[in-house]
């Protein structure tokens, strides 16, 4: 590669992640029920990092037959320069006794006393939460989406990487939801506009199968 | 003569404001492939019916009391609302749990169980579709230069009274101009006594000691 392209590709890369804590900040300074925080943002930008999330989402794409998509999630993912995930602090252990009703429990009382699912692998989140506080995150999502939009930086909303990112437990403890915000600074959004079978067919399989696969016959053949 | 006042310039600014807001938040992010979210705007009168049901939960809500309280203030400077709602149940089949069934199709089941402030159980993704929402407009509002703030409050209060229909979730998105902002450090409502009073019957516990002594 040219020295010129090298450089661009680093500035790329260090723009993302100067976006991504901008972006960061925007979603927590965005409204929040109560006024108070209740919502941690974690920041991964290192492609190991991303990888690792990306593995346990397809991972987890098995585990319920309705998660099938988690695996077109993981190749979108993989394109992200960073990634933002967004946790719910207290939503599974403390009611915000506004007795709000959204859970169907009436009053925070009877919601207390109900028994939580299971944390078995088929399920994301061990509901029922308390809906106020993990409302939040729908603030702190915009926030993050509305300066995204701003600087230009595209974006992709992923519950699949929030809820891998909790199974592999490295966001804080008693998280009740996660959801994860992918930025990504490259020509075209590698979110949106998605070909069928994304999963089985993208850049890396194509570079894989059709690239990679013949390579070793070429430099061995040519040489 | 094309002069323009001040007062008519704010009146046709705000409504603009409250149009935008509404695209903004009506073109924001939504969990799913379709966008339910309803969105309206309210005139004064269903602001003062709001505002007075709000304070008449004052014996239970303090935080209502005081949402009542300054939506006189909010109405008196020509203030405007957007209430933005969503219906309860679920049609994305994510099966995610967040809402304590282990499917999408056994919340949509359960039978609905009412109360003033809204209508569960609920889908999580459907909350979080309404925060979007309410966030995206503040965030026009914000970029306009507006004073603005998210009320839970005054969304309850206008499902309870029938001033937004056919949703179960409801919040509010405030905003208003003039010279000082009527949302936030709103002191001028708290008398030294009643602060006192609301404090203590609030948070009983505060001026305990250990073996629960009070301090004077």
């Amino acid at each position: 590669m040219e020295r010129s392209l090298k450089q661009y590709e680093g500035d790329r890369k260090e723009a993302a992640l100067i976006a991504a804590k901008l972006i960061l900040a925007s979603a927590v300074t965005s409204p929040r029920l109560g006024g108070v925080g209740e919502i941690a943002v974690q920041l991964y930008h290192d492609d190991a990092d991303i990888e690792d999330i990306c593995i346990k989402m397809e991972e987890m794409s098995s585990d319920n037959p309705a998660w099938e998509f988690f695996k077109r999630d993981a190749a979108m993912l993989r394109d992200a320069d960073a990634l933002l995930i967004m946790s719910s602090l207290r939503s599974l252990t403390d009611p915000a006794d506004i007795n709000c009703n959204y859970c169907g429990y009436v009053t925070c009382e009877y919601m207390r006393e109900v028994e939580k699912l299971p944390k078995e692998p088929g399920i994301a989140f061990t509901g029922p939460l308390c809906f106020l506080r993990a409302d939040n995150m729908g603030f702190a999502l915009d926030g993050g989406i509305s300066l995204a939009r701003n600087l230009g930086i595209d974006y992709g909303v992923f519950w699949s990487a929030g809820a891998a990112a909790m199974k592999m437990r490295i966001l804080p403890k008693d998280t009740g939801i996660a959801i994860g915000l992918a930025l990504s600074v490259t020509e075209k959004s590698p979110f949106r506009d998605i070909p069928l079978r994304y999963d089985e067919i993208n850049e890396r399989t194509m570079m894989d199968r059709v690239i990679r696969r013949l390579y070793p016959q070429f430099r061995s053949i040519y040489s | 003569m094309a002069v323009t006042e001040l007062n008519e310039l704010i009146k046709g600014g705000l409504d603009r404001a409250v149009e935008l807001m509404a695209i903004a938040a009506h073109n924001s992010y939504r969990f799913g492939k379709t966008n339910n979210t309803k969105i309206i705007s309210i005139g004064h009168e269903e602001m003062q019916q709001i505002g007075e049901f709000c304070y008449s939960l004052a014996d239970m809500s303090p935080l209502a009391a005081r949402d009542g309280r300054a939506m006189k203030e909010l109405i008196a400077m020509d203030g405007r609302m957007l209430i933005i709602g969503e219906k309860r149940k679920s049609d994305l089949n994510w099966n995610c749990g967040a809402c304590g069934y282990r499917t999408c199709a056994e919340l949509n089941k359960i039978d609905e169980v009412e109360a003033l402030t809204g209508r569960g159980p609920s889908c999580q993704f459907k909350n979080l579709n309404v925060m979007i929402a309410a966030n995206a407009a503040a965030a026009a509002a914000w970029r306009l230069g507006l004073y603005c703030r998210v009320y839970s409050t005054y969304g309850m209060s206008a499902l309870a009274m029938n001033v937004i229909e056919d949703v179960d979730i409801t919040i509010s998105v405030a905003v208003a101009a003039g010279k000082s902002d009527p949302f936030f450090d709103r002191h001028q409502y708290w008398t030294q006594e009643f602060w006192d009073e609301i404090f203590k019957k609030e948070f009983p516990t505060y001026d305990r000691g250990f073996i629960g002594a009070i301090e004077e």
